[in-house]
C-alpha cells in the first residue's frame, strides 16, 4: 500500500490538541473508494496477477486491511462491546524470604504428558509452598530438573538437567549478592491456560477487605457475576462470557490464570523473582505460535545483566531461572550514596519512609515484565508472557493523604490517585489497563500468524485480555497505568464522553517514568509497543450513570507501521467505515472506542493531588535529571541506524553501528561497551526511509531525549525519562533522536532493540554490555540446552569502546 | 594450526546422537494451522524437469530450509547461495536425507529447469539440495504465504525481493527465518540442532571454566569479507567459486579493483575485458554486486592488502623461528601475554570458513 508521509509534529502544550489528517485524500466513502483505485491504477500491470494471487488465497487474508494478519476476522461469538466487566490485575504478592530449607517440599509436579502443563490444583498446591531450593548466587546446577524423566521419554534421554536454567558460573552468578540479598519472593509458573484457583486471594495487600476492595466496594466483585465476592478462584480464560475457554495450549501465562498478573515492589526491598517454566515439553503443543523455552525481562529494570532476562539466556521445561531485582535507585554507586536526601526514599510500611542511596530523580513508577526469547518474542509475548509491575517510592507511595508534597513542599509524597487504607499501594483509584489487539481462530482459540511478514495486527481491542469491557469508577480522580501490550500495534488515545466530546487527562509519567511536569492533553501521543504512558483523569465533573469512552486513533492496515490518523468525528459518528464485509474489514477495527467507563457516585473525600498545581511553570513532581553542558561535551557518541541494511528495502532487518556495515542480531558480536559511570550519547536514526516505524527500546538505563530530527522534543517528553523511543513516520515520531543516557551499577550485558516484536524477532536487535572501565574481558555468551548451558566466545566491533566522532 | 585442520578437528570432535524411533511421522501436529491446509500445494518443477507439489512432496514432515532467488540477480542472490552452499556442505549427508534444501525462482519466465541446472553447477550445489521453477502466480503465493512477500512491489521488481530464507520443521511447526548474512555456523546449527531436535555433544561448545573470556576483535574490512567474500573467495586458501585473493591487491590496478568490487555488474555489461576473462575462468559465475559503498569497498581492499602482507610475513618468518609480530591494520587484543594473541591471530587465516571466535557447530558424524 502506498505508504502516506506524517508531516512533522505539531506543537502542544497545555492548549488543546487536535490532529489533522496525515493523508492527502478527503474524508468519506467516495474518496476511499477514489484512493483504492488510484492505488490499484498505480499497480495496474501487476494488478491482475497479483489481485488474483491476493483474492485466490484461503480466506481474505490478503485483503487492503490485512487485519487479523493472515486470517479472517475474528468471531465474535454474539458477543457486544461493553457488557463484560473489565477485569482488575491480580497481585503476585511478595513473601518474606525464608532461610529455611524446606525438609519435604516436592518440586514442581510434571505433567501427566508430553503435551501438557502439570494439573491444575497440582501447580496451585506447588504454588501455595514455601520457596524451595533456596535461592543460591550461582546458578543451581546440583539438583535436577524435576521432569528429567518425563522429557527423557518425550524428547530423548537425558543423563543431566540442571534444576535452574540460569547459565552458571561466575559471570552469571548475581552480582553483589550479599549487597542486595533478597529481601522478599514471589514464585510463579509459566503454564498453558486454566481455571484460576484463588491462590492468591490471600496475597492481596487489600485482602478483598479494604478500600474499593471491600464489601461494598467497586471492586469487590472481580468480574461482575455472582460467585466472585472477594475471590479470583473460579475465573476461566474467555475473552467474554459468549467466547469459548481458551486451550491450554492457544494461551500461556504467569500462573495460567487471568486476572492478569501485577506486581507490587517497593524500592530498597530486593526482590528473588522465581520464575518456573510449566510449559509442555513438546514444543509442538502451542497451537501453531509460542516456544516452550522462555526469557523474562522487567523492561526497564535497572537490573544486572545476569537477571535482565535477554534473548539468549532462556531455559527451559521443569526448570526454574531466578531473577533478583536489587530495586535501586540508578546512581545508587555514584550520588546520594550517604542515603541523605529525603527524595530518595522507600515507604516503611508505617507511615514513614526510609531513605535509600541513590538519584531520586531516577525514580520509577509503572513497568512491565514480559519474555525475550530468541526468535520468538512476539509469539510469546502474544500468547500471554507478560505481566506489570508498580514500583512504589517516598515519591509515588500509591497513598493520596499521607504527609502531601501539595500541603507542604518539605514533603516529598506527591499523593497521585491511589487510596487510603494502606500504608503505600493502595489501588483503588490507580488502575493498570493493559491494552492489546488479539484475533482468534474460527473456534474463537487465539491466534498468530508466524508468517507474517512485517508485524502481526490482530482485529479484536482487549484490555486486560477481555474483549471490550466496561469499567466502574467513582466520581473522583482516577490514575491510569496504559501499557501498549501489543506486537505491532500503535496506538492514539483519547477520551470522550457519551457525546462525543473530548475529555482532557493529564499526562503525568512517559515510560513509566513521573515527569518533571504534568501535561494536560486531549489527546494522548502516539504509543509504541512496550510504551507507558500514567495518566490522571477526573471523573468528578460526572454523574451516576454516566458513560465514557477511550477510543483509538490510529489506523494500520499492516504490521509495518501507523498509517493515518482518523479523525475523532469520523469515529464516533460512523463515517469511518470499519466493519466487516464479504468476510474482510473495509478498514481497521481497532479504530474506535475500546473501554467504556460508568461512573458511580463517590461519597468519599478526594485527597489526591491537582495535577494542574504541576503543569509547566508551576510546581515539580520530579526534576529531571539533565545532563550538564560539561557531561554533554565529554560524553562519547554512538551512531545506530535501524532499518533495511544499506537503506534499502530488499535486505533483512538491521542496525548500523557507527556508521558500519548493517548487522542483524548475533548476541556473540558486542557492538557497544560503555563504561559503567559514564553518560553517552546515543543517535538513533530510522535508516529505512518511507513508511516504516521502529520503537527502539535500550534496556536498563532510561535516558532523556536531547532532540528530534535536530529539534527540541515534544512537551511530552521534554519533562520525560524514556525507554522506548519512537523513529519513523508516525504522527508524534522523527527520523532521527538523540538520547543522552547514563550507565550505572551493573556491569553486564544488554541490548538494544526495535521493540516491535516481529522486527526484533527478525533480528533489529544488538547486544551491548556496561563494562568496569579498562576491562578487558567479554562476558561468554551462553547456548542452553536441555542438558544444561555451553559457551561460544565473544567477539567485538572495532568502534565497541570507542563509539563515533561527535557530529 | 591452519584453518582446514582445525575444521577437520572440530568436525570430528562432535558426535550426533542420532535418535532412533522418535521419528514425527505426523505432518504438522495435530492442531496445528500450518499443515495441508495452510501452504499452497502448488506444482513446482524442479532442475531436472520432475513436477513436484510444494506441500506434499517438499515440505510435508521434513525439516527444510527455502529461499527465493532468480539466477540473473547480480546482487544477493549468489551469495545466499553460496552460504547455502557452505552449510550443506558443513551438515554433510543429512542434507537430502533428512534436512531439504529448496531454491525457488522468482523469474520462472526465464529460469528454466535448464538455466537452473547450469546455475547449480556454476556453484557446485551438492544433491539434496533441488532448485525450482513453476508458474509466476504459484510461486507469488508461496511467497505470500510464507511471509516472504510484503508488497506488490516485490512481484514486480526482482531486485526488491526479500533476502531472507525460511527455515522450519514442518513435523513440529516450528519456523524461523533467517538472513543469509548470519553465520554460516549458527544457521547449520539451526538446521541440525534445533529443528532436527538431534542431540548433540559439542567439544566445542565449551564450559564455563574452557570458555574464552578474552573477545576477538576484528577490523571492518575483515568483517565484511568474512559476510560477504568468504561464502566464494578465499586469500591464500586457493580458489573457491571465486578467485583466490592472495596478492590481488598487487596484480590490479587499485582504480580498476575498486570499481570491480563495488559495480561488478557493470562492469560486466560495459564487457570490461578484465572482468570477461574472469568470468569465464570461473564458470560462468558473475561478480555480484553486494552494495557496498565507497568506505566499504575501501575497508574490504585493506583488508586484502594487509592480509597479503601478513601471510606472506608468516611464511618467511615460519621458516626461522616462531616471531611475533603486528601486520599493520591488525588489532590486537592487549594482555601480558603477546603469544596468546598471536595463536588467536593464526585463526584468523581466512580460506572461506568463518575463523575463531565461533564454535560450538555440530556437523554430522562422519561415521
Amino acid at each position: 500500500m502506498q505508504r502516506i508521509h506524517a508531516p512533522s509534529p505539531s506543537p502542544t502544550g497545555d492548549v488543546d490538541r487536535i490532529h489533522g489528517r496525515l493523508s492527502l485524500r478527503k474524508p468519506g466513502p467516495v474518496a476511499h473508494a477514489r484512493h483504492l483505485a488510484a492505488a490499484i491504477a498505480r499497480a495496474l500491470p501487476a494488478a491482475a496477477v497479483v489481485a488474483g494471487v491476493f483474492g485466490a488465497t484461503t480466506g481474505p487474508a490478503y485483503a487492503k486491511f490485512d487485519i487479523p494478519t493472515g486470517a479472517p476476522p475474528s468471531p465474535l461469538f454474539g458477543a457486544q462491546p461493553f457488557t463484560q466487566k473489565m477485569l482488575r490485575f491480580e497481585e503476585f504478592g511478595l513473601q518474606r524470604m525464608t532461610s529455611r530449607e524446606c525438609r519435604n517440599c516436592p518440586p514442581l509436579p510434571p505433567p501427566a504428558d508430553c503435551f501438557s502443563s502439570p494439573a491444575n490444583q497440582a501447580i496451585d498446591t506447588f504454588l501455595g509452598q514455601d520457596l524451595h531450593p533456596l535461592p543460591s548466587r550461582q546458578a543451581n546446577t546440583r539438583k535436577q530438573n524435576p521432569w528429567k524423566a518425563k522429557i527423557s521419554e518425550c524428547v530423548r534421554p537425558l543423563a543431566y538437567s540442571p534444576a535452574e536454567g540460569r547459565s552458571p558460573g561466575e559471570w552469571f552468578a548475581h552480582q553483589r549478592w550479599d549487597e542486595f540479598f533478597p529481601v522478599v519472593y514471589f514464585q510463579t509458573a509459566q503454564a498453558g491456560a486454566r481455571v484460576n484457583g484463588g491462590v492468591r486471594d490471600r496475597m492481596q495487600r487489600h485482602r478483598y477487605q479494604l478500600g474499593e476492595f471491600g464489601p461494598g466496594g467497586l471492586y469487590h466483585n472481580t468480574t461482575g457475576l455472582a460467585g466472585f465476592d472477594g475471590t479470583a478462584r473460579g475465573i476461566e480464560i474467555r475473552f467474554h462470557p459468549n467466547m469459548p475457554v481458551q486451550d491450554p495450549r492457544a494461551l500461556w501465562t504467569f500462573d495460567g490464570t487471568l486476572p492478569p498478573k501485577l506486581l507490587q515492589a517497593r524500592y530498597g526491598e530486593p526482590i528473588l523473582f522465581r520464575h518456573y517454566n510449566a510449559l509442555p515439553i513438546d514444543e509442538t503443543a502451542n497451537y501453531g505460535f509460542g516456544l516452550h523455552k522462555i526469557s523474562t525481562h522487567q523492561h526497564n529494570g535497572h537490573n544486572p545483566g545476569e537477571s535482565d532476562g535477554g534473548p539468549h539466556p532462556f531455559f527451559y521445561p521443569g526448570q526454574y531461572f531466578d531473577y533478583r531485582w536489587p530495586m535501586i535507585l540508578a546512581g545508587h554507586d555514584h550520588i546520594n550514596t550517604d542515603a541523605s536526601d529525603p527524595r530518595a526514599a522507600t515507604p516503611d510500611g508505617f507511615g514513614g519512609t526510609i531513605r535509600i542511596p541513590g538519584d531520586w530523580r531516577e525514580t520509577m513508577s509503572t513497568h512491565w515484565f514480559h519474555d525475550h526469547m530468541l526468535d520468538f518474542t512476539a509469539q510469546n509475548v502474544y500468547k500471554g508472557n507478560a505481566a506489570m509491575m508498580n514500583i512504589y517510592s517516598a515519591i509515588d507511595r500509591g497513598n493520596e493523604a499521607l504527609d502531601c508534597h501539595y500541603e507542604d513542599n518539605r514533603n516529598v509524597n506527591l499523593c497521585l490517585p491511589s487510596g487510603t487504607a494502606l500504608d503505600w499501594g493502595n489501588r483503588d483509584y490507580d488502575v493498570n489497563l493493559l491494552i492489546a489487539d488479539k484475533a482468534w481462530d474460527q473456534n474463537g482459540q487465539l491466534y498468530f500468524n508466524i508468517f507474517n511478514t512485517d508485524g502481526f495486527l490482530g482485529d479484536q481491542m482487549t484490555v486486560n485480555w477481555l474483549y471490550k469491557p466496561y469499567f466502574e469508577v467513582r466520581a473522583r480522580k482516577y490514575r491510569f497505568r496504559i501499557l501498549n501490550g501489543s506486537v505491532s500495534r500503535y496506538f492514539k488515545i483519547a477520551l470522550v464522553d457519551a457525546a462525543g466530546n473530548r475529555v482532557p487527562v493529564y499526562l503525568i509519567a512517559n515510560d513509566g517514568n513521573i515527569m518533571e511536569h504534568a501535561v494536560r492533553l486531549l489527546e494522548l501521543p502516539e504509543q509504541a509497543i512496550a510504551e507507558r504512558y500514567d495518566i490522571i483523569v477526573d471523573f468528578s465533573p460526572f454523574q451516576e450513570g454516566d458513560r465514557l469512552y477511550m477510543v483509538n486513533l490510529l489506523e494500520h492496515d499492516d504490521g509495518a507501521g501507523p498509517k493515518d490518523l482518523i479523525p475523532l468525528n469520523e469515529v464516533l459518528s460512523g463515517e469511518y467505515e470499519n466493519h466487516v464485509e464479504d468476510g474482510e474489514y473495509e478498514g481497521d477495527p481497532a479504530v474506535g472506542k475500546f473501554l467504556e467507563f460508568r461512573v458511580k457516585a463517590y461519597d468519599g473525600i478526594d485527597l489526591s493531588m491537582n495535577p494542574a498545581d504541576y503543569a509547566e511553570g508551576k510546581k515539580k513532581m520530579i526534576e529531571l535529571p539533565r545532563p550538564t553542558a560539561q557531561e554533554l561535551a565529554n560524553a562519547k557518541h554512538r551512531v545506530f541506524e535501524f532499518g533495511r541494511s544499506d537503506g534499502t528495502d530488499d535486505k533483512p532487518w538491521t542496525v548500523k553501528t557507527d556508521g558500519g556495515p548493517g548487522f542483524t542480531a548475533d548476541v556473540r558480536r558486542l557492538s557497544a561497551a560503555p563504561d559503567e559511570g559514564t553518560l553517552e550519547i546515543w543517535h538513533l536514526e530510522n535508516g529505512a526511509g518511507g513508511g516504516w516505524a521502529h520503537p527502539v527500546h535500550i534496556h536498563f538505563e532510561e535516558g532523556i531525549i536531547l532532540s528530534r530530527d535536530g529539534q527540541p522534543p515534544p512537551v511530552w517528553e521534554r519533562w520525560a525519562r524514556k525507554d522506548v523511543f519512537r523513529i519513523g513516520d508516525g504522527p508524534d515520531s522523527s527520523r532521527d533522536v538523540t538520547v543522552a543516557i547514563r550507565f550505572r551499577e551493573f556491569p553486564g550485558t544488554y541490548v538494544e532493540h526495535c521493540h516491535n516484536t516481529q522486527h526484533e524477532d527478525h533480528a533489529m536487535l544488538l547486544r551491548y554490555d556496561v563494562e568496569n572501565p579498562g576491562q578487558i574481558i567479554q562476558i561468554p555468551a551462553p547456548m542452553p540446552d536441555w542438558e544444561g548451558v555451553v559457551y561460544e566466545d565473544t567477539f567485538t566491533l572495532p568502534t565497541y569502546k570507542t563509539g563515533s566522532p561527535a557530529p | 594450526m591452519n584453518m582446514r585442520s582445525t575444521t577437520a578437528s572440530w568436525m570430528a570432535a562432535i558426535v550426533f546422537v542420532l535418535f532412533a524411533g522418535l521419528g514425527r511421522a505426523v505432518a504438522a501436529p495435530p492442531g496445528s494451522p500450518w499443515g495441508a491446509g495452510y501452504f499452497p500445494n502448488v506444482p513446482l518443477v524442479n532442475q531436472d524437469g520432475k513436477t513436484l507439489r510444494f506441500y506434499d512432496d517438499l515440505i510435508k514432515d521434513k525439516v527444510v530450509a527455502i529461499n527465493f532467488i532468480y539466477t540473473s540477480c547480480g546482487d544477493m542472490c549468489p551469495l545466499e547461495t553460496a552460504k547455502l552452499r557452505q552449510v550443506q556442505q558443513m551438515l554433510g549427508e543429512l542434507v537430502g536425507k533428512e534436512i531439504f534444501f529448496y531454491s525457488i525462482s522468482i523469474d520462472p519466465e526465464r529460469d528454466t529447469p535448464e538455466v537452473l541446472k547450469k546455475f547449480m553447477e556454476k556453484f557446485e550445489v551438492g544433491p539434496g539440495w533441488q532448485f525450482l521453477t513453476g508458474k509466476k502466480e504459484d510461486i507469488t503465493l508461496l511467497r505470500k504465504k510464507l511471509g516472504l512477500l510484503g508488497d506488490e512491489i516485490e512481484v514486480r521488481n526482482l531486485s526488491a525481493h526479500r533476502a531472507s530464507m525460511l527455515l522450519g520443521n514442518e513435523a513440529t511447526g516450528v519456523w524461523m527465518k533467517r538472513s543469509p548474512y548470519e553465520n554460516t555456523k549458527l544457521l547449520t546449527n539451526l538446521l541440525g540442532h534445533r529443528l532436527l531436535n538431534r542431540s548433540v555433544v559439542s567439544a566445542q561448545g565449551q564450559s564455563y571454566a574452557a570458555a574464552d573470556h578474552r573477545a576477538k576483535r576484528y577490523d571492518r574490512g575483515e568483517y565484511l569479507f568474512r559476510t560477504r567474500c568468504a561464502v566464494c573467495h578465499t586469500v591464500g586458501g586457493g580458489d573457491g567459486l571465486g578467485p583466490d585473493l592472495l596478492g590481488v591487491t598487487d596484480r590490479r590496478d587499485p582504480a580498476w579493483l575498486a570499481r570491480w568490487v563495488k559495480e561488478p555488474s557493470k562492469m560486466l555489461a560495459e564487457k570490461d575485458p578484465i572482468a570477461m576473462a574472469l568470468l569465464a575462468q570461473y564458470k560462468d559465475l558473475p561478480m555480484p554486486t553486494l552494495g557496498l559503498n565507497d568506505q566499504e569497498v575501501g575497508m574490504v581492499i585493506d583488508y586484502l592488502k594487509a592480509e597479503t602482507l601478513r601471510l606472506a610475513q608468516d611464511h618467511d618468518e615460519h621458516e626461522h623461528h616462531h616471531h611475533h609480530h603486528h601486520a599493520p591494520g591488525h588489532h590486537h587484543p592487549p594482555g601480558p601475554d603477546d603469544h596468546q594473541g598471536e595463536h588467536e591471530h593464526h585463526h584468523h587465516v581466512s580460506d572461506g570458513q568463518d575463523a575463531a571466535g565461533d564454535a560450538a557447530v555440530p556437523a554430522p558424524d562422519q561415521g
